[in-house]
């Protein structure tokens, strides 16, 4: 009875409340949302091209509201191209690059790019390496200078690659510490084996950076950093003259050069759920993966496939994240995505699940990506995530990195070049027929890894008990305990 | 008539340095009811960021109710008297915008990025949780809310590596009653203790009109924007007045040595001074001086501890100047097989070096050089204007103060660079090693 007398005050106090607020906000009636005006045009970059004489691809778009200059040398290696047993070799290049040229030592080049407060930046993904610089425009000579010198003249030098080694053994070991990458190096290795380069990390390990030479270095430069395996892209305040004359004189000792042919293998498919625990003595949290190796960029399911993974989890009010923090509270965020690279890269759903409900979790995961398979969406729910892509679609060209990015993605996928002309159009064309047929054929979990990362003598037991498949317990690298 | 406010970059030229001058044009009023409102347009892209930033953070928290100003930033996407459960963040995913907030020790600021034909509907919502969030709040949410930031908590603290140090730092340098000591993200317990009660009394605290800023910049009509900020915004009555916390003086009698075993491979040494608060000339200065310490291969720390000896896997300098007080930090990440007394040695070393002779002209003005490129880097866009516009405005009551910030750094001579080291640096502090488990031999001794 008390109780009935509170909850009716409290009641009332709230229609107060209410009334109250209602009657300060005027005359505008709040249950009426405002709908948008109709949508600006979205003026897509002008690309500019031109080809340097020794072959070398220039895209440029013009940007001169901020008097910056970015490059980026996008190499169609990357550690895509490292040899199964010896992984992280693409990836050191990328390092040891910047430690030294035939005019310049390592100390030089940092000091003369830091004197102009210009950042450079060589690396190395899965698909391609990448020399990047932003620069103030009164600078570009002076930076472009240093940044030809390092990319046709570097020598590698012995010791500078002995401590740069040393380093990343360091970074190896401190890996360790990192539950979410113990948890993403494990899921690859446990989804493509050593014998595929996904499945290794594209640091490199501990024994692989042992038995790395220099050479291993100079082979890879010698072989992919050529004109003819790149593209330059360049994003800011200059005119398109301008920089080429300015390119053709810093990179004409670079040479054209046969280039080896080179694909990425196919990974072997899983046949069965199993379930991967990797012992965190005393973690708070589990990390959670659960995917397979799903895609390659070139799919021609792409537009649906992204449609669809939007609602189920890539983006915060998505299925996932919406059942597994907003309503139970298991995570800080929950999500799903699929890696596309120019190889078949994995789907994956993860998160970061406090211990006691890891069991749940995995049931709330398994749940989501069932249902998407098995009933797709609604046509409400489709034209919400349409409309979201559609909307975000503007909101990804204004800034120079955002273009050089967006431009980077059609150079190193081969896509169309009027891909970003016909992205609205293919996202609009998507249809409920489109999402069923993609989920039924790409989230299928019966032919799903899980990899947990927790405290064994929490979790061992409940997920044990949930029988999604043999448990296997693991090292930190992913291999099984014996 | 078509107009177009970019901003303009101009060149000044000072004694030994040329710097490129930002010119952001904006336009500032306040409504009745004290909402500060700034208006910048940029018609270079067709999207608009829509910043409001509440001049309150963890540092307006009490002792023993610590994670609030946080926990509280959470709530404000639950919903408001006509926005639904999740519908904030549904009705602007659904249109694409970024979203987000973030709480730091002494604000609190949401943001989107939304298409600009959507300012209307970003501006509506801003309104209604900023004027009518109260009759949407329910225990349910709260407590839900409270899971994701004690998960939120283990995430970012608890199961990081590391993690703890700087609690444990600023528990170290900082009395209990100075509220710079607990963690912005708030202790498990306190997070456990939060009532309803203390929640809706934060907000009619400090989530009025006049403890806010509402920025817009990017792609809009001013006069039509106006008259939708008087609209949504107009009504929301003005909150009252409240006591800020205030600097008061700290400092430490003696060193404070403490070392903690954690989950980690690489021991890490912590060392933290008492230094200036933001917006200062001293804080500028301390920025050049973190620079000259940790930033490129030939930096006074990095160059012996990384480059030369290698017995370092990382180090890093910074000052960190907040509203009411600020700290300088260095932190040296050790190669495996060192120890921190080690570490220690070289520090003393360098800074003993910098404290006797000094710095360079040369070295001031690479500092200063890379400092000029991240201001200009922030402006890239237009949330980034907003957000510091919004910063300008709350910290130091003038968000004109976005086109001089290099003003701060103008003139910065070796002389005041060393005067200002030995002013703060010699001065106790606060030596943390973090070892792992089981081997406490691997810290600081000691008699360093």
């Amino acid at each position: 009875m008390k109780t009935t007398i509170t909850t009716i005050m409290l009641g009332l106090f709230l229609t107060s409340m209410i009334s109250h607020y209602v009657r300060a906000g005027d005359d505008i009636d709040r249950t009426k949302r405002p709908v948008g005006k109709p949508a600006p045009k979205i003026q897509l970059p002008k690309i500019q091209k031109a080809t340097l004489k020794n072959g070398l691809k220039v895209w440029l778009v013009e940007h001169h509201e901020l008097p910056t200059v970015a490059l980026n040398l996008v190499i169609q290696a990357g550690s895509d191209h490292d040899p199964v047993n010896q992984p992280g070799i693409a990836s050191m290049t990328a390092d040891v690059l910047d430690e030294g040229t035939t005019t310049r030592d390592a100390l030089q080049i940092s000091e003369e790019l830091e004197s102009i407060g210009a950042s450079f930046a060589v690396n190395a993904n899965f698909d391609g390496s990448f020399l990047t610089l932003s620069t103030l425009t009164k600078h570009l000579d002076r930076a472009l200078d240093v940044y030809a010198d390092v990319l046709t003249h570097p020598t590698f030098p012995q010791k500078e690659f002995d401590r740069l080694k040393n380093q990343r053994t360091g970074t190896l070991i401190q890996q360790r510490d990192q539950p979410p990458t113990i948890a993403n190096n494990a899921f690859s290795y446990i989804l493509y084996g050593t014998d595929h380069p996904y499945g290794n990390n594209p640091m490199g390990t501990e024994p692989s950076l042992q038995t790395m030479s220099r050479e291993h270095l100079v082979h890879f430069y010698e072989t992919s950093y050529r004109p003819n395996n790149a593209t330059l892209i360049v994003v800011g305040d200059v005119r398109l003259g301008d920089i080429t004359s300015r390119l053709e004189k810093a990179l004409a000792d670079w040479k054209t050069k046969e280039l080896p042919s080179s694909s990425v293998p196919d990974p072997k498919l899983i046949d069965r759920m199993r379930v991967y625990l990797i012992d965190k003595p005393g973690a708070p949290q589990s990390e959670v993966r659960i995917g397979y190796p799903a895609l390659a960029r070139s799919t021609p399911d792409f537009f649906p496939v992204v449609t669809m993974n939007r609602m189920l989890g890539g983006q915060f009010t998505s299925r996932i994240n919406l059942n597994l923090r907003e309503k139970h509270g298991y995570t800080y965020g929950a999500r799903s995505v699929f890696s596309f690279f120019k190889g078949v890269g994995p789907f994956s759903a993860s998160g970061g699940i406090v211990t006691e409900k890891t069991d749940s979790a995995l049931h709330e995961f398994l749940y989501e990506i069932n249902l998407m398979r098995q009933k797709g969406m609604t046509t409400d729910e489709l034209t919400y995530v349409k409309k979201g892509l559609l909307g975000n679609f503007a909101l990804t060209f204004e800034t120079p990195s955002q273009i050089a990015g967006n431009l980077q993605n059609i150079i190193l996928y081969g896509l169309p070049e009027d891909y970003y002309e016909n992205y609205l159009r293919n996202i609009e064309s998507i249809t409920l027929n489109d999402i069923q047929r993609v989920a039924q054929k790409y989230l299928d979990t019966s032919k799903m890894a899980v990899v947990v990362v927790g405290d064994l003598t929490k979790i061992k037991e409940p997920v044990s008990a949930m029988k999604l498949g043999e448990v296997i317990l693991c090292d930190v690298n992913g291999k099984p305990l014996p | 008539m078509k107009r177009v406010i970019g901003y303009m970059i101009g060149v000044i030229v000072m004694s030994s340095f040329t710097f490129t001058q930002v010119n952001i044009k904006f336009e500032q009023y306040q409504l009745d009811n004290g909402l500060t409102v700034i208006l910048h347009e940029d018609h270079s892209a067709p999207l608009a960021a829509i910043v409001v930033m509440y001049h309150v953070g963890s540092k307006n928290e009490k002792p023993k109710r610590t994670g609030f100003a946080h926990l509280f930033e959470h709530m404000m996407f639950q919903g408001s008297a006509n926005v639904g459960d999740d519908e904030h963040f549904k009705l602007l995913q659904e249109i694409g915008a970024n979203i987000n907030g973030f709480t730091t020790e002494d604000g609190t600021t949401y943001f989107e990025v939304v298409p600009s034909n959507y300012l209307e509907l970003a501006l509506y919502l801003e309104s209604d949780r900023m004027g009518f969030l109260l009759p949407a709040m329910t225990q349910e949410k709260l407590d839900n809310q409270r899971d994701v930031v004690k998960n939120e908590r283990r995430q970012s603290v608890d199961n990081r590596p590391y993690g703890t140090a700087n609690e444990k730092i600023a528990k170290a340098l900082y009395p209990e009653t100075h509220p710079y000591s607990w963690p912005v993200i708030g202790y498990m317990e306190d997070l456990s203790a939060a009532s309803m009660e203390d929640v809706q009394e934060f907000f009619r605290t400090y989530y009025a009109p006049n403890n806010a800023c509402l920025v817009i910049s990017g792609n809009f009509n001013p006069s039509e924007a106006k008259q939708l900020v008087e609209k949504y915004f107009g009504a929301i009555p003005r909150g009252k007045a409240f006591e800020r916390p205030k600097p008061m003086p700290i400092s430490l009698t003696e060193e404070k040595q403490m070392t903690f075993e954690d989950k980690v491979q690489l021991p890490r040494l912590y060392l933290a001074w008492h230094t200036a608060p933001r917006e200062t000339r001293e804080d500028a200065v301390l920025n050049v001086l973190a620079q000259i310490l940790s930033d490129g291969k030939t930096s006074r720390l990095y160059k012996p501890l990384v480059y030369e000896k290698q017995i370092a896997q990382s180090v890093f300098a910074f000052q960190g100047g907040s509203e009411i007080a600020g700290t300088f930090e260095i932190q040296v990440t050790s190669k495996p097989g060192k120890t921190l007394t080690e570490m220690q040695v070289v520090v003393d070393e360098v800074l003993k070096a910098l404290l006797t002779n000094g710095v360079t002209e040369k070295e001031i003005e690479k500092a200063l050089t890379s400092t000029e490129a991240q201001i200009i880097n922030s402006m890239a866009t237009v949330l980034g204007k907003s957000t510091n516009l919004a910063s300008y405005h709350s910290f130091t009551g003038n968000p004109n103060n976005i086109n001089k910030q290099m003003d701060l750094y103008k003139g910065i001579t070796p002389q005041e660079v060393l005067a200002t080291a030995e002013k703060y640096l010699m001065q106790p502090k606060v030596v943390l090693s973090v070892v792992p488990l089981g081997k406490p031999d691997l810290a600081v001794q000691k008699g360093h």
